[in-house]
This record gives structure tokens, sequence and C-alpha cells, in this order.
């Protein structure tokens, strides 16, 4: 059963999540824009594991995203901020039941993630100081906020659960 | 005796058959007097299926379309043989490479597509990426079986303009919707809401006379320098296959 339930764990974290990622499907998007997955994915390791190893993982996890994206803002520093404090939040005597607490954390997690992306964009191109307001940024942060915090529920408590059996 | 008289008169008026040359004259003079316009109605009901209708119109359509394309074909010839004169930088058709869209990500905070050629098909950085409607990207990176197109939406996303009508140069910068915005050069710009956006017919790093948008707004008096907001003629968002252009510099 522990053997059955780590291939999963392993299918999940190395095939579902890339594939996620790349093939970014459209019936998983809100007005276009997908979910966060480093952050669904991210927050029950972050939650059931020590500081150390979730900086880690965030660090990994961060490389692994932007390799997907333009080269310009990376997911790194949000990703290294936000396994720190949820790694310190843990599991210490809380529920894993607590499944709007995780969509909470995630649609948290995604606004500080996006917000990130949002300030690097403005440090490096300096056309877009012109104007502080972005309707496009606001469109992309609530957008992914929302979808994450919809779609984390359903996969992250799974992904703990699982990680906590293991 | 007048009684017998009147009766005799209309017997020999049914019995001559003179009733029939009667009604035959009156009808033709009615033809006559207007001036066949039954003939004509009747003519024009019967016609009716098969007269020239919508089906017609699309023919004529169609034939405008072909001479259209025909005059665009030898525009295009000849421009190629005045650029090569000029020395100018130009591309044709055989140097399109068509790829589809297999990952899209055009609202994000990174605004790219994934396409299904890469490297192997002679696909490098730089490159111009065109769809229905113009320009909509650059190659950002490649590998050996995919490329990912750089959006011309793409927030800080530069590319060098031309205003068609008052020959003035900008530069295109994405701002993260289909709306990018149009720094222009030197403060005495002339350009007009309506204006056509193309990419430089001069320029060594674009193929020259892309369309790339329409102007929407025109602010003639921003600092430092007047801008312009450019409607994309092209949506990525919709566009499923794609055409890469290489350059000639790379045959």
């Amino acid at each position: 059963m522990t053997i059955n339930k780590k291939k999963l764990l392993i299918f999940f974290n190395f095939v579902c999540l890339p594939a996620l990622i790349i093939s970014s499907p459209d019936w998983l998007k809100i007005n276009g824009i997908a979910p966060c997955w480093p952050v669904v994915w991210l927050l029950p390791f972050s939650l059931k594991n020590s500081p150390w190893k979730a900086a880690l993982a965030a660090t990994l996890l961060g490389i692994f995203t932007d390799s997907f994206t333009i080269s310009d803002a990376s997911h790194i520093p949000s990703l290294l901020i936000l396994s720190l404090v949820w790694s310190q939040y843990g599991l210490r005597n809380k529920k894993i039941e607590l499944f709007l607490n995780i969509g909470l954390m995630a649609f948290l997690g995604t606004f500080f993630v996006g917000f990130s992306f949002w300030v690097q964009k403005i440090i490096l191109y300096s056309d877009l100081r012109n104007s502080w307001f972005h309707s496009w940024s606001i469109y992309a942060l609530m957008s992914e906020v929302v979808i994450t915090g919809l779609v984390t529920p359903v996969f992250s408590s799974w992904l703990l659960l699982s990680y906590k059996k293991n | 005796m007048i009684k017998a008289r009147g009766k005799l008169g209309l017997h020999l008026f049914f019995k001559s058959r003179f009733w029939v040359i009667f009604l035959l004259g009156s009808f033709l003079l009615g033809v006559r007097w207007t001036k066949g316009a039954g003939y004509l109605d009747f003519y024009s009901i019967l016609l009716k299926p098969i007269l020239p209708g919508t089906a017609q119109k699309e023919w004529i359509q169609e034939g405008e379309n072909t001479e259209q394309i025909i005059r665009l074909k030898l525009l295009e010839d000849d421009n190629v043989r005045l650029r090569k004169a000029l020395a100018l930088q130009e591309f044709n058709n055989d140097q399109r490479i068509s790829a589809a869209v297999i990952s899209r990500s055009s609202r994000s905070w990174w605004q790219q597509l994934e396409i299904n050629k890469g490297s192997k098909d002679g696909i490098l950085k730089g490159q111009t990426v065109i769809g229905p409607g113009g320009l909509i990207g650059l190659i950002d990176s490649t590998t050996p079986l995919t490329a990912r197109v750089r959006l011309l939406t793409d927030p800080g996303h530069q590319v060098g303009a031309w205003i068609n009508r008052s020959k003035h140069h900008g530069i295109l910068i994405g701002m993260g919707t289909n709306r990018p915005k149009l720094i222009f050069l030197n403060k005495n710009n002339l350009a007009q809401v309506g204006d056509t956006v193309t990419t430089s017919p001069a320029s060594t790093l674009l193929p020259p006379n892309l369309i790339i948008g329409v102007i929407q707004f025109v602010d003639k008096k921003a600092l430092p320098a007047p801008y312009a907001i450019v409607q994309l003629t092209a949506s990525p968002e919709a566009i499923d296959w794609v055409q890469v252009l290489k350059k000639n510099d790379y045959k």
C-alpha cells in the first residue's frame, strides 16, 4: 500500500505537475489564466517538512518552473519565502481536515507570488514604471489567485494526506 | 319592330364571332396602353428563380478577389525586385515554416506560445512569428523540437515599428494587453487615430512591411515622448497555427 502511495506521489510530482505546467489545459483556466502550480505542490510539502527541506524544494521547484517561462521575472524568491513561512506554520496540532484552510493559504500564497512578479517586472522594465497601475497585472493576479484557490483544496489536500501516510 | 332589330343585332354579333375580334382588339389596345406591363411582369416572375442573385454577386466578388490577389502578387514581385536593387532585407514565401501552437499563455504574467517546430527545423532565436492578422511575436528560445514565442503583448517586450502614413519610426512596447504602447522617437509625430503600424521597410532585424496593428489613441502631450496605443490586428489567444519567417541571412 505504501509503495503504491509512493508511486502515486512520484507520478504526481514528476509527471502530472510538469505536464500541467507545460500543457496548461484550457479547462483549468479562468480568463485564460492557469493556476499557480508551484504553489499547489509546494504548500503540502512545506506544511509537512522542515524549513530547510521546504526551502530546498522551493528553490528546485523555482528553477524548474522558471525554465518554462520567458527568462525575466523568477519564481524563486517568492517560493522561497512562502516555503519558510508554511513550514514554520506546519501541521503542529492542526487537523488535516482543514480543507478550506489549505485553499485560503494557497490563495494568499498565490497573491504573494503574483505580486512578486509584478514588482520584478516593474524593476526590470523601465517602461512599465511610467504608470504604476497596470490593468493586466490586476487581471492576471486576481484570476490566478481565484483559480489556484479553487484548485488547491482538491490537489493539495490529497497530496498532504499522501505525504502524511508515507 | 325595333325590339326585334335589337335582338337580331346581338344575335349577329355573337353568331359572326365578331366578339372575339372585339375582345382581342381590346386586349391588344390594353397591352399597347400599358406598354406591355402585364407581359413584362409575368416575364419577370418567370425569370425570378434564375435571375442573377447572390450567386452572381459572389462570382463577381471572387473575380475581384482573384484580380486583387494577382495584382498583389505582381506588386510583391516588383517590391522584391526593387528591394534587391536597393540591397534591403527581404523575405519570401519559401522561407516560412508553419508550426502548430502546442501550449498557450497569452494572458498570464508571461505572454508566450510554445510551437511544435524547433532548431531541428531551422528555427533560431530572434526569428519573426506571424499569424492571421500580422506579426505576433519573436522566437525567444528553441529546443530541438519546440520553440517559445514571446508575444508582442508581453510586458516590456520591445520591437521597432513604423507608421506607414507619416513615415515615422517608434518603439512598440508590450503592456500585457492586446493594446501595446507605441513610443515615438521624436516629438513632432504626425500619427493619427486609424494609422496603420507596420514593421519598418528599412529594418535589419525584422522583415519589412509586416502589419502590426492600427493606432487607437494618441497622446501628443505625453512626456518624455508622445505615445500611441495600438490595437493589434492578430489575436494570439485565438491562433492555432503560426508561421516563422526565416531571415535571408540564414539561408
